[in-house]
């Protein structure tokens, strides 16, 4: 049974006054709106941290009482910072097994209302206890795995730099990006060093937002063609590869499987680049390109609007912000509206009708690929 | 391997695996034929890096190191000096709960040959 996205919300993503449970009915109700106010059987929320850093408990129950949706039924979804992407995939199995026909699906997160250390100690605790133990932190270990990549690959860093200014470039074009303003390759090597050779420009911000979709059984432009998610072990040390990450090739390899599509069949993504060396590594994981080939990509335009292979045209992690449960939702809105021609000034010139959105859980240990497109009617699930 | 010098990890005999110590079965091949065992306390640099925000309980700047000792142990470990370059041979001791780059790799007092 296939299913497609009937409506695609995206909230604006920074530092917003409202709490988490009012982030989230804003989109809600917009999305319930455009899709005509139809019956909802199902509400399905995904948030990395309601409890700790959004200060709320029961977000269902609360939703739906806002919502209007007592009707219904549903629960919350985590995968940490690919939850947004893990309760769509739900949504769509449920839906795609016939236990509904129309569900509404949101995510979000409250970041800023906390303090930065205490943002960053919660965001760490997916980390390994051993890592933890030893004062890691996510941009620590994404550091460490960019260093890994530019020694193995004898990459230009200037990459890194030109994944941040193609991102922020396209942001421009967003209205609900936390950063549309563009930056230099200058300004990005300028930038504070976080955690070498990580700086401020190359991390994605701590962020406030919340996307919701509406999901219906059918098909339409943006049907759900294939789902797939990986995992890898906990800590990097007990890795196999230390610049690749293996989630994303066992999700990619599942997704594409599930859809019975090839990687040359799809048009665009939306990758996770919490950090800009991550858009290398996604675009290599997903098969777009060989391992050590993405740099070449970011620096000749190959990714840009209208390269061969756009990537990001939302402004990606680094250009909207990151809001970490609800990033994985907000990119699939983005693909989404690409593809039933919804995306005004960031509308890619090619107008695709497949595209791909990966949203990584943890430094690199859960991962969700999504196709979704018009081309075919086969059913995920 | 002297026990006082070498650092402990977890052997598989099943696959051979070497790992730091952790609970349960080997994280590469599920067996509970695991047996702790010493390497030497030393590791290759294969990243470093210098965190301008301390995590809380650390003071600025935190420097962390990432290890390749023998066998394959793959090992996180906290600099207290200065950062290590990459490709150097370092020396490394468990201290409390984390594990501690302690030099520049040369030779650990009474440690004998790695």
């Amino acid at each position: 049974m296939p299913v497609h996205v009937s409506a695609a919300v995206a909230g604006r993503v920074g530092r917003r006054p409202e709490g988490l449970v009012d982030l989230l009915v804003e989109v809600g109700d917009r999305a319930l709106d455009l899709a005509g106010r139809k019956p909802v059987d199902l509400l399905f929320v995904g948030a990395m941290a309601a409890e700790a850093l959004g200060e709320t408990e029961n977000l269902v129950p609360q939703l739906a009482d806002r919502l209007n949706l007592e009707g219904a039924g549903g629960v919350r979804v985590d995968a940490a910072s690919a939850s947004g992407a893990a309760v769509f995939h739900t949504a769509v199995q449920e839906l795609a097994a016939g236990r509904a026909e129309r569900a509404l699906v949101l995510a979000g997160e409250k970041m800023t209302s906390q303090p930065v250390a205490e943002v960053t100690r919660v965001l760490a605790r997916s980390l390994a206890p051993s890592e933890q133990a030893a004062g890691a932190s996510m941009p620590a270990l994404a550091a460490l795995v960019a260093q890994r990549y530019v020694s193995r690959f004898a990459s230009d860093p200037a990459a890194f730099d030109a994944v941040t200014v193609q991102f922020r470039r396209s942001a421009q074009g967003n209205a609900n990006a936390q950063f549309p303003t563009p930056v230099s390759p200058e300004e990005v090597a300028s930038s504070r060093l976080i955690a070498s050779p990580l700086r401020l420009l190359h991390c994605s911000a701590i962020s406030d937002g919340a996307a919701a979709v509406v999901l219906e059984r059918g098909t339409g432009p943006a049907t759900v063609l294939g789902l797939g998610q990986g995992l890898d072990a906990l800590a990097l040390v007990d890795r196999t590869e230390l610049t690749s990450f293996k989630a994303t090739r066992t999700a990619a390899r599942r997704a594409y499987e599930n859809a019975h599509l090839t990687r040359k069949e799809v048009e665009f993504a939306e990758l996770h680049d919490a950090f800009a060396p991550f858009a290398l590594i996604d675009l290599e994981d997903l098969g777009f390109c060989g391992a050590g080939e993405a740099a070449a990509w970011f620096l000749d335009g190959r990714t840009a609007p209208d390269g061969r292979f756009p990537v990001n045209p939302s402004g990606g992690l680094l250009g909207r912000g990151h809001p970490v449960g609800a990033s994985g939702l907000l990119q699939l809105v983005e693909v989404a509206r690409q593809l039933r021609g919804e995306s005004g000034s960031l509308a890619l010139p090619s107008a695709p009708k497949t595209g791909l959105a990966q949203s990584i859980g943890g430094l690199g240990t859960h991962v969700f690929v999504t196709l979704l497109g018009s081309a075919g009617t086969e059913a995920a699930a | 391997m002297s026990e006082a010098v070498g650092l402990l990890v977890n052997g598989c005999a099943t696959c051979h695996g070497r790992y730091l110590p952790r609970p349960g079965r080997c994280p590469r091949c599920g067996s509970d034929r695991v047996s702790p065992l010493r390497i030497p306390p030393k590791g290759t640099v294969l990243a470093a890096t210098e965190l301008s925000v301390a995590p809380a309980g650390f003071t600025a700047p935190h420097r962390l190191a990432l290890l390749e000792a023998s066998d394959g142990v793959r090992i996180l470990a906290v600099v207290r000096g200065a950062l290590p370059t990459i490709g150097s041979v370092v020396n490394v001791i468990r201290d409390a709960d984390v594990y501690v780059v302690v030099d520049d790799g040369s030779p650990v007092p009474g440690g004998g040959p790695a």
